[in-house]
């Protein structure tokens, strides 16, 4: 058994614990899934010397700090890239494929799951088509600094991210026909005194509408899409007004020609490990489950902690001050740290990550889906794109009589492909909770491995464990 | 270092995904699913499954998390269940 403490995930909560570990002298070891560490957030670029001047000054500084504090305590971190977390074995240990995909079993004193989120999909007419892609994905794409996207893009959906990435792809170059925010702008004016919680984020938003403007690059609030159209792939995209519920008025659809259709409508937390450890869940007001942390990050299971988006979304930065709170229980569940010092050093980051949340609780109510959603893809349209379930699949699945997700998955097959429903979900569990007006209609069990893998992984686990004995 | 995108050879850099290899190319159809749907990388993290390639005669390969590798095969919109040769 390892006796350091293991944390899950390479993004800002990753790396923020890792490095407060590192300080007090406790070594760790960080396990990531990708080449890079950052995350999605902070993820640098695939080639070395790439300048990335067009994300932004702000950006670059917060990129290069997080990776300088972190390479300053490179010798006390463990850093294994290309490991999977696959599964987990109650609350002690976990299954790893590492990227010679090899399977072993990872046992822990304390842990720290930082696996974040990934991003909500609002399916329509068209959503599948190749050149559809997810606005995170996107902006992954720009800041590795090799390909550009192939414009011209159509942005559209909700949130703050429209409007950053929107910025971040005409200063690399790229031609963006327009921004389409679902929600009304009066909306967003409603919440500003709250928004101004972070005043330097509001204000960055301000001088992204101002970029925009300047360049001549429309920003439509109250707009979202109605369909995507193409044969084999994406060659235009139709986008109306849409009423405060998001039912889109047909009589005034516009049509553009794209290359590139970017669709973003916030995020939904990683919990497949969380779950399948057994440590308790709840909803969030978005109806999406998160596992749920006490003021020391801790889980259900105390020497279990949960940093970042997996535990609500709430981005980079809280991410980095949950992490740094999760090393600081675990600092004095080693006795590394008295409590009052523990407890001062917390207090300190949670007034911080206050901020931030009454920040996050406004873009929140503002980015609220409105009910049309439910109701723009066509019966044939493909909901889940694993098992090819469609909405007429689901229709007539609610019109039987199903009251919730489990039920759904045995009726339509949604959920039970190769990404396990993390692309449907949403959809899935907002139809369920429209037809039944219940808040709790649960959510996908994962399954092991939460990520597929091959069947010849699993004979080094078998030898390992013939070599213990 | 040279990697061949079904059979064409394209120079890559080290460190490069194969779905920023592909991208390059200009080509958006990337994978065929087990219900011979097209698709393209989609969420572009490793999560959707959608830019499954299939890579050294290896099916079912995330291409935007795999790293280049000198002389790897890739091909695209290529699937077990249906036998389609990429064109």
């Amino acid at each position: 058994m390892s006796q350091h403490p293991v944390i899950v995930g390479g993004g800002p909560a990753a790396m923020a614990a890792a490095i407060e570990l590192a300080r007090h002298g406790v070594r760790s070891t960080l396990l990531e899934e990708a080449s890079r560490l950052g995350g999605v957030v902070y993820r640098g670029p695939l080639r070395d010397g790439v300048q990335l001047d067009y994300l932004g000054p702000r950006y670059s500084e917060a990129l290069s700090k997080l990776h300088g504090d972190f390479q300053e305590q490179a010798g006390l971190i463990d850093v294994r890239l290309h490991h999977r977390v696959v599964g987990a074995e109650g609350t002690r240990s976990l299954v790893v494929l590492d990227g010679d995909e090899r399977l072993h079993e990872i046992s822990y004193p304390q842990l720290v799951l930082a696996a974040g989120c990934h991003e909500r999909s609002v399916p329509f007419p068209g959503w599948t088509l190749p050149g559809v892609i997810m606005l995170g994905g996107l902006q992954l794409q720009i800041k590795s600094g090799v390909v550009k996207p192939q414009g011209p893009v159509v942005i559209a959906g909700t949130g703050p991210l429209l409007p950053l990435v929107a910025t971040q792809l005409h200063a690399s170059g790229v031609s963006v026909v327009g921004v389409y925010e679902a929600c009304a702008f009066g909306k967003i004016a409603k919440e500003s005194l709250a928004l101004l919680n972070k005043p330097q984020l509001f204000l960055d938003g301000l001088s992204m509408l101002a970029y925009l403007k300047l360049h001549g690059i429309p920003m439509h609030y109250g707009w979202g899409v109605v369909e995507a159209h193409g044969e084999d792939e994406l060659k235009s995209v139709s986008v109306a007004p849409y009423s405060a519920t998001w039912e889109p008025d047909l009589s005034r659809v516009e049509r553009f020609e794209a290359k590139t259709l970017a669709v973003g409508y916030g995020f939904i937390p990683r919990t497949q490990l969380s779950q399948q450890m057994g440590l308790d869940h709840g909803f969030s007001d978005d109806g999406y489950l998160r596992a749920n942390a006490n003021i020391w990050q801790q889980s259900s299971e105390p020497h279990v902690h949960l940093a970042g988006d997996m535990g609500g979304i709430r981005g980079g930065e809280a991410a980095m001050l949950a992490g740094k709170i999760a090393a600081t229980s675990i600092l004095l569940q080693r006795g590394v740290l008295e409590e009052e010092l523990a407890r001062v050093r917390r207090d300190r980051y949670l007034s911080k990550l206050k901020a931030i949340a009454r920040f996050r609780a406004a873009v929140d109510r503002y980015t609220e889906r409105g009910v049309g959603q439910i109701a723009l893809p066509a019966a044939d349209t493909v909901i889940c794109r694993c098992e090819h379930a469609t909405r007429a699949d689901i229709d007539r699945a609610l019109e039987q009589g199903v009251q919730d997700i489990a039920s759904l998955k045995m009726r339509t097959r949604v959920s039970m492909g190769d990404c396990q429903g993390r692309m449907c979900v949403g959809y899935c569990s907002d139809r369920l909770r429209q037809a039944t007006g219940r808040k709790d209609v649960g959510w996908l069990r994962p399954r092991f491995p939460i990520d597929p893998i091959p069947f010849s992984a699993f004979q080094s686990l078998g030898t390992e464990a013939v070599s213990h004995e | 270092m040279t990697v061949h995108i079904n059979g064409q050879p394209v120079t890559a850099a080290i460190g490069e995904t194969v779905l920023s290899v592909i991208q390059s190319l200009g080509v958006r159809q990337v994978a065929r699913n087990d219900h011979n749907q097209v698709s393209g990388a989609y969420c572009g993290m490793g999560v959707c499954q959608c830019c499954l390639v299939k890579i050294n005669g290896r099916h079912k390969r995330r291409a935007c998390q795999t790293v280049v590798r000198e002389g790897m095969q890739v091909e695209t919109r290529v699937n077990r269940i249906h036998g389609q040769e990429a064109p």
